[in-house]
This record gives C-alpha cells, sequence and structure tokens, in this order.
C-alpha cells in the first residue's frame, strides 16, 4: 500500500529541485529585508506622504492572506509593467512576465511589511543610552547607524528573521499554482506519472519539516555566538 | 450594462459561498483549540514517550506549508481508513480541509499557550498548593485567569493566519470565495481579475480584522488593571 521504493525515487527527484526553492527563498529574504528597512525608516522618520501610504500599504496586507495578493499580482503586475515600459518608451513586452518573477516580487512585498516591523522593533530595542553615549563621543550619524545600533538591533532580530526565513520558504509553495516549479510542484509532477500521490506529499512534507528544523538549529546557534552574555 | 449585472451576479454567488469559508475558519479554530490544550499539557507535563512526539507535532505543524497538509488530508486520510476499518470512501475536501487547518492551527496555538503557562510565576503555583487548591481547582481559579492576557495578543494574531491558512482551501476543490472566483475568470475568459481578486481580498481582509478587532475587545476586558 505504501510504495517505499516509490518514496525514495520521488524523494531524490524532488530534492533536485531544492537548490532553485532555497535561492528563491534566499532572494526573497534578501529583497524584503531591504524594502523593510526603507519602510522602516520612513516610519521612522514620519516623511509626510510615504508613511501614510507603507501604513496603507501594512493595512491592506495584514488582511489579504498571500494567495489572493498572488493571484491578483499575477493578473496586476504585467499590466502595471505593461504601463510602466510604455512610459518610458521602452519596446519590450511586459505580458510575457515570468511567474517567477510575480512569485518573488509579490512575496518580498508581503514579507517586507513583516520585515519592517521586525526591524522596527529590533531598533526600538537598543539602549537610547547607547546612542547618547555615540552621539556625546562624537559620532556622526552614519557611524551610530552602523558601528553601534545595527549591530546591536541585527542580534535582537535573528529569532525573528528565522521566522520570516521559514515564511518564505512556506510562501515558495503557492508557486505551484501559478506553475513555478518548486519543491511542491515537482512532488505533483512526479506523482501524476505513478499515482502515488500520499508518497510524493510526505516526501515533500519531510523535506520541508527538514528545512525548519535545520533553520531554528541554525539560527538560536548563531544567536548564541553573537549575543553577548 | 452587461458588466455591471455580472458583477452584480458575481457578488451575490460570493455572498452565497462565503458561508463555506466562515464555517471551515470556525470549525478548524475550535478543532485547533481543543487539540492545542491537550498538545500544551502534554508538552508541559513532561511524559516520557509521548512529549516528544507532541514537540515533533507542533514542529511539523509549523514548519509544512499549508498548501501540503492539504494535499496530505485530501489524499492521505482515504488510504488510512481502511487500515483503521473505516471504509475506503473518500474523503470530502470539506472534511480533510478541516482537519489540515485545524491540525496545523494547533501546533501554532500550542506555542502560545506555553509559554503563557510559564509566564505564570511559581510563587502562585506553591501558594495556591499551600492553601489546599486540587490541581483542578489551582488551574482553572488561579492559572489560567493569569494565561489568559498573556496569550491573547498570540491567539489573535493565530487566528488570523488561520484565516489567511482557509484561502488555499479552493486548491483541493472547495468551492469558497476563491473557488467561486476562478470559476467565473475561466467562465468569462478572464475580463475583471484584477477588480475580481481585490474584491477577494477586501473580503479577507473583513474577515481578518473583525476577527482582529473581536480579540482586541477580549483583550481589553481581561487586562491586567
Amino acid at each position: 500500500m505504501f510504495d517505499l521504493e516509490a518514496s525514495y525515487e520521488m524523494f531524490l527527484g524532488i530534492l533536485g529541485v531544492l537548490p532553485e526553492t532555497l535561492l528563491i527563498a534566499i532572494t526573497i529574504l534578501v529583497l524584503s529585508t531591504l524594502l523593510g528597512v526603507v519602510l522602516a525608516l520612513i516610519q521612522q522618520y514620519k516623511i509626510p506622504v510615504l508613511d501614510q501610504l507603507t501604513k496603507l500599504f501594512k493595512l491592506f496586507l495584514r488582511g489579504t492572506p498571500m494567495v489572493v495578493f498572488l493571484y491578483l499580482m499575477y493578473y496586476a503586475l504585467p499590466a502595471i509593467g505593461q504601463f510602466i515600459v510604455t512610459l518610458l518608451g521602452i519596446d519590450y513586452n511586459m505580458n510575457n512576465m515570468s511567474p517567477l518573477v510575480i512569485l518573488i516580487v509579490t512575496v518580498s512585498l508581503t514579507l517586507s511589511a513583516f520585515q519592517s516591523e521586525i526591524i522596527r522593533g529590533s531598533f526600538l530595542a537598543v539602549d537610547p543610552g547607547q546612542i547618547e553615549a555615540a552621539q556625546s563621543l562624537g559620532y556622526s550619524f552614519s557611524q551610530t547607524f552602523t558601528r553601534i545600533v545595527a549591530p546591536q538591533a541585527f542580534v535582537h532580530a535573528i529569532p525573528d528573521f528565522a521566522n520570516s526565513f521559514t515564511v518564505a520558504i512556506k510562501a515558495t509553495s503557492l508557486g505551484f499554482l501559478i506553475t513555478v516549479i518548486d519543491i511542491f510542484a515537482q512532488a505533483k509532477i512526479m506523482a501524476a506519472q505513478n499515482f502515488r500521490f500520499v508518497e510524493a506529499f510526505l516526501m515533500v512534507a519531510l523535506i520541508y519539516w527538514g528545512i525548519g528544523i535545520l533553520i531554528t538549529k541554525f539560527a538560536d546557534r548563531y544567536e548564541n555566538d553573537v549575543r553577548i552574555k | 450594462m452587461t458588466m455591471e449585472t455580472g458583477m452584480q451576479e458575481l457578488l451575490m454567488e460570493f455572498l452565497k459561498t462565503l458561508p463555506i469559508n466562515i464555517i471551515i475558519i470556525i470549525l478548524s479554530a475550535a478543532l485547533g483549540l481543543l487539540f492545542a490544550v491537550l498538545l500544551t499539557f502534554v508538552r508541559l507535563k513532561r511524559i516520557p514517550v509521548i512529549s516528544q512526539l507532541a514537540d515533533l507535532y507542533v514542529s511539523f505543524a509549523r514548519s509544512v506549508p499549508g498548501l501540503i497538509l492539504l494535499f496530505i488530508a485530501y489524499f492521505g486520510i482515504p488510504k488510512v481508513l481502511p487500515l483503521i476499518g473505516l471504509g475506503t470512501y473518500d474523503i470530502s475536501p470539506m472534511h480533510a480541509a478541516i482537519i489540515s487547518m485545524g491540525f496545523y492551527h494547533s501546533g501554532y496555538i500550542s506555542e502560545v499557550f506555553r509559554p503563557a503557562y510559564l509566564a505564570v510565576e511559581k510563587s502562585q503555583h506553591e501558594a495556591a498548593d499551600s492553601l489546599g487548591y486540587t490541581p483542578m481547582q489551582k488551574f482553572f481559579r488561579i492559572i489560567l485567569p493569569q494565561m489568559v492576557p498573556v496569550a491573547l495578543p498570540g491567539y489573535g494574531n493565530a487566528l488570523v493566519y488561520l484565516i489567511h491558512d482557509t484561502s488555499l482551501i479552493f486548491a483541493i476543490g472547495i468551492v469558497d470565495i476563491m473557488g467561486t472566483a476562478e470559476l467565473s475568470i475561466s467562465r468569462s475568459y478572464g475580463t475583471n481579475q484584477i477588480l475580481i481578486y481585490f474584491i477577494i481580498a477586501l473580503m479577507f481582509s473583513a474577515m481578518c480584522f473583525t476577527t482582529d478587532g473581536l480579540v482586541r475587545k477580549l483583550e481589553k476586558r481581561v487586562a491586567i488593571r
């Protein structure tokens, strides 16, 4: 009933797509963190129009499930892209936007809302006395930021960033719905050939589980190394 | 003219299928809550084998994406049922959705309840014991009321994430609002997709914010003055 040999075959086949999936997740993490920093700074310094837009953006993302946003972007991004491209006068057909790009942009946008919250929180966690001391010692703004605030904020944010990475990896499974081949899509494709659906999905679940455990272990270890007791 | 009536019909379809979403959310939340209580109890009591299994369960439920949990439940349960002698018919997608979403949710909120329990000071336990409270009395009269304010924000968050994950149930064939949207779009050869999905986004947002609002009200009521 439970076919072990087919399971093993499929496990290997699914693993083949894993590096691409991880690459997608890392790209998403990097992009969302960059955007998150921008959003956090906008909120911190209360820049007039952008602050309200950021709040609206976050509100929308808090209530909208990722899959709904993904379908929305699947139809909206090519249209928006086409609009920008015709505005700039470049002769390029944006209607063939790759689903992979749509996936990465959508998940990065969604995750950036969460990342900006994490980053804001981690900055607030740095003792204000540190900033005062740095300023009284004559540090410039960028020096205080890069040498004093950022390292301490980063340590505080590590557990949440590990969680964000897990969210990014889980989000890549949605790519299956818009034809991006991630490990879940690969599982379904292989299962369709030999009808061993349960084995395929169990294998891919094991892989996700393994990744989740590894990430937590690494994040814990890294946090322990970096945190000053 | 036709677009307007088409949209009106579509909105009526949405309202007709929205109860499906709501039922699945409520049932998954209830199932998840019940099972999470059991889970957290087992994880806190440190029973030799079962506690480790519970920890593994929670780790699994939190690492695996909702889409895969849905598919495993939908395809896997019919294969498991014959083993316990319950027949070989297929499981309905609604049941599979409730079971898998409840499973995922229980893992999530067990990780909210556990720190909430540990947040209550040991002195409370000792004082209750020294006053002769039975374990049941101690839990319901002393510990639980102190756990609730700590657990509520996390629980509210978990409910919002549950609502987000239930948006995936259309993938195993349930015709909820997402399913209706997809059917309608394929019927009309793709017009207004952006508007339709925007409306769905608003509907899910409405559900999330209502839930969030209710939890916030509850938080205010149980807040330690």
